[in-house]
């Protein structure tokens, strides 16, 4: 098999005495799409936020196409100063609060990154922008300002904003559970199109339609660690580990 | 009461100097000009030394905050004295920076500013930090996940929405900034108060340093209520649900 897009390596993350990862290790695929599921407090946002060094994990690798993101000056001290620039250039976040900047209009949210940090002209950073929003259905809010819009416009935008830089990874952090249930489906159309085209992405959902139907890979956390993962019809039809079946009844009940 | 009168309120006194009181509160302005831009300078460039992330810029952080801690605890007429008293006699400083006379303005001037600024930037920087800890913490991540480094996202991101917030404490410091160019005046720039103080030495009366407090007033107290506008109007948006500003 190629070379793993990502490949995580008994990765260890702690918060003073608290262990939020317990040494996770996963594989992810060129183009492949991997949904985690787990209770709150389970770990799976803080292993996104380990992918991008939001949260610079303690112990353990983790190879970003083939490259060691954790290794080098300053890992494990807490310093976000290594590696960065190789990690955020390839790698975008999607956030469940949106975070799109509120003093900014839709058009400055998406092509304010490509300016300041790829150095992109005005005119080819809007260019872009617009395809982009245009992509996610919204080429006609580009000068409105978030507050205008709907949540699941404002998460378009966000989709948007983090496919500018042309990221080889995307990681989806619970992006449809603040979203009012009729908004859902925008947002995870848009996500769905994305993986048709290949993205490889990351996608921490309560969204069992979606891990099932999208992914190909699902993975669920508790306590963590990795505790189930294979294919979605295997984990979430027939899952094997008392604590996803428990965990899957509780989430299908509703 | 007319005796009262007569010391606080005599319009004589106070038409006899009225042109001298004005120059000299002219000089008070200046100095609450030039030190207010200083100080909104200073103050920011306080807060960001107080914001850099990490392990290795804790030495500053540490420095940042001890020169805030200082310089909000000591009374502003100390600094002045200090630096008036002390900076002319340190030879190594050229002399054009030790007895500056730039712009036309005395060393006075130049001293009160410096000290002014020293002060109410300490004062200042904690009022930028206010807003600046406003903003939620997923403004920062979503700036830096887009791989902005932590300057480009404060300035970019952070600062921009944190100033919106802070306007009415911001004015406030202000407010106190211009009140204290009167203290200036203690070492020999011929602001109003001073000139008022020389009034009642060769008169025996006060009307002269009312006349100053009342030039003071034409500019503190629409400032006062300006910041209780601007109070009430964010608490309607806090109502509202929109964006809050530190009050």
């Amino acid at each position: 098999m190629a070379e793993p897009m990502l490949r995580l390596q008994g990765v260890h993350k702690r918060f003073g005495a608290l262990e939020v990862l317990k040494g996770v290790d996963l594989d992810v695929q060129r183009g492949e799409v991997v949904c985690i599921l787990g209770p709150s407090g389970s770990g799976k946002s803080t292993l996104l936020r380990c992918v991008n060094l939001l949260e610079p994990p303690e112990e353990g690798e983790i190879f970003l196409e083939g490259k060691d993101i954790c290794k080098g000056p300053g890992s494990g001290t807490g310093e976000q100063s290594w590696n960065l620039d190789f990690v955020r250039q390839r790698v975008g976040m999607v956030f469940q609060q949106f975070n799109l900047f509120p003093h900014k209009s839709v058009m400055e949210n998406v092509t304010m990154a490509p300016e300041k940090v790829l150095g992109r002209s005005k005119t080819e950073a809007r260019e872009k922008a617009t395809a982009l929003l245009e992509r996610v259905g919204l080429g006609d809010k580009l000068n409105q300002y978030p507050e205008r819009l709907s949540g699941g416009q404002q998460q378009r935008v966000a989709i948007a904003r983090a496919l500018a830089m042309e990221p080889h990874v995307m990681l989806f952090d619970e992006v449809t559970s603040a979203l009012d249930p009729e908004l859902v489906k925008e947002v995870l159309d848009t996500m769905r199109e994305l993986a048709s085209e290949g993205m490889t992405m990351l996608v921490v959902t309560h969204e069992m339609g979606f891990a099932k139907e999208v992914g190909d890979q699902v993975v669920f956390m508790d306590g963590g660690v990795i505790v189930e993962q294979g294919r979605p019809a295997d984990v979430l039809d027939n899952p094997r580990e008392e604590r996803t079946k428990k965990f899957l009844g509780l989430v299908l009940e509703r | 009461m007319s005796e009262f009168f007569h010391q606080y309120f005599d319009f004589h006194v106070m038409g006899a100097h009225f042109s001298e009181i004005l120059d000299g509160f002219f000089k008070n302005l200046l100095v609450f000009v030039v030190a207010a831009l200083l100080v909104l300078a200073w103050g920011l460039a306080l807060a960001l030394l107080r914001q850099l992330p990490g392990r290795k810029f804790l030495p500053v952080r540490g420095l940042t905050i001890a020169y805030i801690d200082v310089f909000r605890a000591i009374p502003v007429l100390i600094v002045i004295l200090l630096i008036s008293g002390g900076i002319p006699f340190l030879q190594f400083i050229p002399k054009d920076i030790r007895i500056p006379h730039w712009f036309g303005q005395p060393d006075p001037y130049w001293y009160g500013v410096l000290a002014l600024t020293l002060v109410y930037g300490a004062y200042m920087a904690e009022v930028y930090r206010a807003g600046i800890e406003a903003i939620p913490g997923g403004q920062m991540e979503a700036a830096r996940s887009l791989g902005m480094s932590h300057m480009q996202a404060m300035r970019h991101v952070i600062v921009p929405q944190a100033i919106t917030k802070i306007p009415a404490p911001m004015l406030n410091e202000l407010i106190s900034l211009l009140k204290d160019t009167s203290l200036v005046g203690v070492i020999a720039l011929g602001e109003s108060v001073l000139v008022g103080r020389e009034v009642l030495a060769e008169s025996f009366n006060s009307s002269a340093i009312i006349l100053a407090g009342a030039m003071f007033l034409v500019i503190t107290l629409p400032l006062a209520r300006l910041v209780d506008y601007l109070i009430k109007r964010n608490q309607a948006k806090i109502a509202r649900g929109s964006h809050i500003e530190v009050a």
